[in-house]
């Protein structure tokens, strides 16, 4: 019975000097388990007094670990190094430096350094084609930080200055009073004039604001695959355009798909529900190099959903 | 993404290190950073949590110098391990080009490794990228724990659980020790710049 309890124990205190925490609880339990059915034990109360203060402190250092912050602020440096790290448009050809900094700034808010990505995000309101983009960001990084009057502060002096046009002040305000009223906020508490005036606006004007479509699933209502339903996962998103890549060997589909095609049952598969709606085949390429040279990435313009 | 400079002749690329949490990523850098120093291009950076657990990444320049003509930089990764991170494993995950997988010999973190393997797999699948084709190897670490009494399976049953259907390179190792670390890399270097080879035509 001893070398069995030295043995467990031996393991017990393993699996805790390699952080395995709920291994090592496990372990310290079955020998307590064993001591206390055991009477041949030689000294068992000052045995179980020492097993059980050893219980004690790893359930502190297990409090401690479930109970650490996952989004602490981190260093200016770290900061620095996320930003650098995680922007990959840097390397495209295509790409400028402030689409770096957009994405670096958005790498920090993914990261929950949301102060560091609001200051980031700040900076890219100067630059006109990242300026609505920007403001969004900034909102969404104040909700998330639960600072609501920082937000609601932040829109007011937006919309007294003339940094933006009514345009974009109203796409802005457009997605606050949505994700106002996604956290249970009064949505009532961004200014009334704007209130009004967002019923003018044409929730199309938005295309950002529609939802990530992970994958679809298109029945034909048409032609020899009528009926027919074929389910695909969604490689990239923008906007109200989703890219998928079908194989060279889904001649259906190849045949099926081509540019100006209207898609009348699609159903759009979202991370939070499906839903039913339409779509235009946009464009229709065959990729050239890489893994899936010979397949084809095709375009679908969501039309209604 | 591995980027590749056509006129530099310079090529870059990334390898992360995936595993359940306290499986030895952290150990597998730390041995790298200490082992590689005249391969180290910088610092290694890690960002940590309570209990030395990784919170977002660790990550290791390495400078490899000249392939076939071409300068070749890597950019070593590790994700946090536990369950909880998922969100960071994944973003950390962009742009991979190889990865090593790390599973924990310990009988005790079987299922840990499994289910450490099939987020892997639903992770890439998100970026639109195959378990099967990712130039990937597996390590099998702490295979020193034997000598402590500690139990932990044969290569054979670790080879069954996560290596029947992917069938990769794979490796015991021991990270404290370095036993099996730096083979582990360098076949993952290996398959990862063939592979690129065959995308970006790089040697060439």
């Amino acid at each position: 019975m001893n070398n069995k309890i030295k043995s467990i124990l031996k393991q017990a205190e393993l699996y805790r000097s390699q952080g395995l925490l709920n291994e090592a609880r496990e372990k310290y339990q079955t020998i307590l388990d064993l001591i206390r059915k055991t009477d041949q034990i030689k000294n068992k109360d000052k045995l179980l007094e020492g097993l059980e203060k050893k219980m004690i402190l790893l359930e502190k250092d297990i409090e401690l670990v479930t109970s650490a912050p996952t989004t602490p602020e981190m260093s200016e440096h770290v900061n620095t190094l996320i930003k650098k790290l995680f922007s990959f448009t840097k390397d495209s050809e295509k790409s400028t430096e402030d689409d770096a900094a957009l994405e670096g700034a958005i790498a920090l808010a993914k990261f929950g350094q949301f102060d560091g990505a609001i200051v980031e995000f700040g900076k890219l309101l100067e630059i006109d084609r990242l300026r609505v983009t920007s403001a969004k960001n900034i909102l969404r990084c104040h909700l998330t930080l639960e600072s609501k009057d920082d937000a609601l502060n932040q829109f007011a002096e937006w919309e007294s200055s003339d940094l933006f046009s009514p345009e974009q002040l109203e796409k802005i305000r457009v997605l606050f009073n949505d994700m106002l009223e996604k956290k249970g906020m009064a949505a009532s508490q961004v200014n009334e004039q704007a209130e009004e005036a967002a019923a003018e606006i044409d929730e199309q004007d938005d295309e950002e604001e529609i939802l990530d479509i992970s994958a679809v699933a298109i029945t034909f209502d048409s032609g020899p695959h009528k009926g027919e339903q074929f389910e695909l996962d969604v490689s990239f998103q923008s906007g109200n355009i989703i890219s998928l890549i079908i194989s060279s060997n889904d001649e259906v589909l190849v045949e099926s798909l081509k540019v100006g095609v209207k898609l009348e049952e699609v159903h759009f598969y979202s991370p939070i529900a499906i839903f039913r709606g339409s779509g235009v085949v946009s464009a229709m390429t065959q990729i050239k190099s890489g893994p899936k040279k010979g397949d084809f990435s095709l375009d679908i313009k969501i039309e209604s959903i | 993404m591995a980027v590749f400079n056509i006129k530099k002749r310079e090529i870059e690329c990334k390898i992360v290190y995936y595993g359940p949490g306290r499986c030895g990523k952290t150990t597998n850098l730390e041995y790298i950073f200490k082992s590689h120093k005249k391969q180290i291009d910088g610092e290694m950076v890690s960002i940590n949590t309570e209990g030395d657990r990784t919170l977002f990444f660790d990550f290791l320049p390495l400078e490899l110098g000249k392939i076939k003509g071409c300068d070749v930089r890597v950019q070593l990764f590790t994700v946090p391990g536990q369950v909880q991170y998922s969100s960071t494993r994944k973003l950390v995950l962009k742009g991979v080009d190889g990865i090593v997988f790390v599973a924990d010999s310990m009988e005790v973190r079987r299922e840990k490794n499994m289910l450490s393997l099939k987020d892997l797999q639903h992770n890439l699948k998100e970026y639109n990228m195959n378990i099967f084709k990712i130039p990937l190897v597996l390590q099998y670490n702490k295979r020193d724990l034997a000598e402590e009494g500690i139990p932990i399976m044969s290569i054979e049953k670790m080879e069954k659980d996560l290596n029947r259907q992917i069938k990769v390179p794979s490796f015991p190792g021991s990270a404290v020790k370095g036993d099996g670390i730096g083979k582990s890399l360098q076949s993952c270097l290996q398959l990862t710049l063939q592979y690129l080879n065959k995308q970006l035509n790089w040697t060439k």
